[in-house]
C-alpha cells in the first residue's frame, strides 16, 4: 500500500506500507525509521529551518521542526527512540543560475539542516541522494527501509 | 493582506490585470510563431502550497518550466510553464522544423527561454503602465523536469510568508485544433506586499 506525502507533510505509518513523495526540486525529503517495529515516518520538507518568531503553518515545513515532530510522534508511536535511523534525499538546484555559488541554494541549505538537526539527535543517517539539478520521487519501503529515488529523465533508479 | 482575504471585487481585479497582460503577451508569442494564439479567460486561484502540484496536472508530470524574478517597483515571480508535449510543438513552429522528440540542447533551451523572456515583458509592460509601476523582467531560467520539482521553487519562495499561493493562470493554445495545441500555464505570484501595490492601483483604495 502506498500513501502519498504532500508538500510541507509529515506522515507516519507502519510497514508494509510504501511512503511516497513526488516532484522533489529543492525540497527535502526526510524518512526516519524503527527496523525492528517497522514504524516510520516521511516529511516533505520546504525550507531548512523554522523562524523562532511568527512560524507559519505546520511543523512538516520546516526541515528542522519536521524531524524533531516526527521522531515525538515516532516515539509515541511505539518506536524506539535509540533505534531510529534515516535516509533523505532531494534538495536540488532547478534553476542552475539562479545561485552563484551552490553552497547557498536553498536546497544544499535544506539538505544541510537535515544533516545537522540529525547529527543534534544522533540518529544515524544511512543514506543519502541530493543535490544536483534533478527532480526526484522518493519511495521509502517501511517493510525494508529501503529509499528508492527515481528521476523523471532516467530510467536508472537509485537505492539507499 | 493575506491571500484567503480576497474578497471578489478583489479577484475580479486581479483577472482584469492578468486579461490585459497575457492580451499583449499573446499578441507577442503570435507575431513570433506566426499564427494566432487564443487565450482563455484567467482564472485566479488561491490554494495550499501543497494542492499547487496538483493543480498542474500532477507532481510527476514532465513540463518545460521557465522562470523570472519580477524586478523594480514591485517584487514577484513569473512562472510559465508547457507540457512536454506543448514545449516540442513550440519549438517546431519556432525553429520551423519537425523534430522527433524534445531535446534540451542549447538552441532548444535558448529559443525556450526567448519565448518565456517576450510573453514575461509583454506582460510586464502591460501591466506596469496600466499601473504606472516600473516591472523589469530578470533574465529568465529553465528548467525541464517533473512539474512538482519545476515549481517547488517558487513554492519555497512563497511559503516564507504565506501557506497559500495566489496563482493568476492563463491558458493559451497556439492554433483551435485541439490536438495539435500548444498548451501553457503562465502563473503571476506576486509577493504579500506586491499585492497590495497592485491592488490598491487597480480597485483605487489606499488604506
Amino acid at each position: 500500500m502506498t500513501e502519498r506525502v504532500s508538500i510541507g507533510q509529515a506522515r507516519i505509518a507502519r510497514a508494509p506500507v510504501i511512503l511516497k513523495a513526488c516532484g522533489l526540486g529543492s525540497c527535502i525529503a526526510v524518512s526516519l525509521y524503527d527496523p525492528e517495529t517497522g514504524i516510520g515516518a516521511m516529511a516533505h520538507m520546504l525550507l531548512p529551518t523554522r523562524p523562532e518568531n511568527n512560524p507559519l503553518g505546520s511543523e512538516g515545513k520546516y526541515v528542522d521542526a519536521g524531524i524533531f515532530q516526527m521522531v515525538d510522534e515516532l516515539v509515541r508511536a511505539g518506536a524506539t527512540r535509540e533505534r531510529l535511523l534515516a535516509k533523505i534525499s532531494g534538495g536540488a538546484n532547478m534553476f542552475e543560475t539562479i545561485y552563484q555559488t551552490l553552497i547557498n541554494s536553498i536546497g544544499a541549505r535544506n539538505a544541510r539542516s537535515a544533516r545537522e538537526t540529525l547529527a543534534k539527535l544522533s540518529i544515524p543517517l544511512l543514506g543519502e541522494e541530493v543535490g544536483g539539478n534533478r527532480g526526484r520521487t522518493v519511495e521509502f519501503d517501511l517493510a525494508s527501509g529501503n529509499m528508492m529515488v527515481y528521476c523523471a529523465l532516467d530510467d536508472e533508479y537509485v537505492s539507499l | 493582506m493575506p491571500f484567503r482575504e480576497l474578497n471578489n471585487i478583489q479577484l475580479d481585479a486581479l483577472k482584469e490585470i492578468s486579461n490585459i497582460g497575457m492580451g499583449h503577451a499573446a499578441t507577442a508569442l503570435s507575431q513570433m510563431i506566426g499564427q494566432t494564439v487564443f487565450l482563455r479567460v484567467p482564472y485566479v486561484t488561491i490554494t495550499e502550497i501543497s494542492q499547487v502540484p496538483e493543480h498542474l496536472g500532477g507532481a510527476e508530470k514532465l513540463m518545460v518550466g521557465i522562470t523570472l524574478q519580477i524586478l523594480g517597483d514591485a517584487r514577484g515571480s513569473i512562472m510559465l510553464l508547457f507540457p512536454k508535449e506543448s514545449a516540442h510543438r513550440l519549438l517546431c513552429t519556432l525553429l520551423g522544423r519537425h523534430e522527433k522528440a524534445l531535446i534540451m540542447n542549447e538552441v532548444n533551451v535558448s529559443a525556450l527561454k526567448e519565448v518565456g523572456n517576450i510573453l514575461a515583458s509583454a506582460y510586464l509592460s502591460a501591466l506596469g503602465n496600466l499601473l504606472k509601476k516600473t516591472l523589469i523582467p530578470s533574465v529568465p531560467l529553465l528548467a525541464y523536469d517533473m512539474a512538482g520539482a519545476v515549481v517547488d521553487y517558487v513554492l519555497i519562495e512563497l511559503s516564507q510568508t504565506s501557506d497559500f499561493a495566489l496563482m493568476v493562470e492563463t491558458d493559451f493554445t497556439g492554433v483551435p485544433n485541439q490536438e495539435l495545441a500548444i498548451k501553457g500555464h503562465f502563473f503571476l505570484l506576486p509577493d504579500p506586499a506586491t499585492l497590495e501595490i497592485f491592488l490598491n492601483a487597480v480597485t483605487g483604495s489606499h488604506d
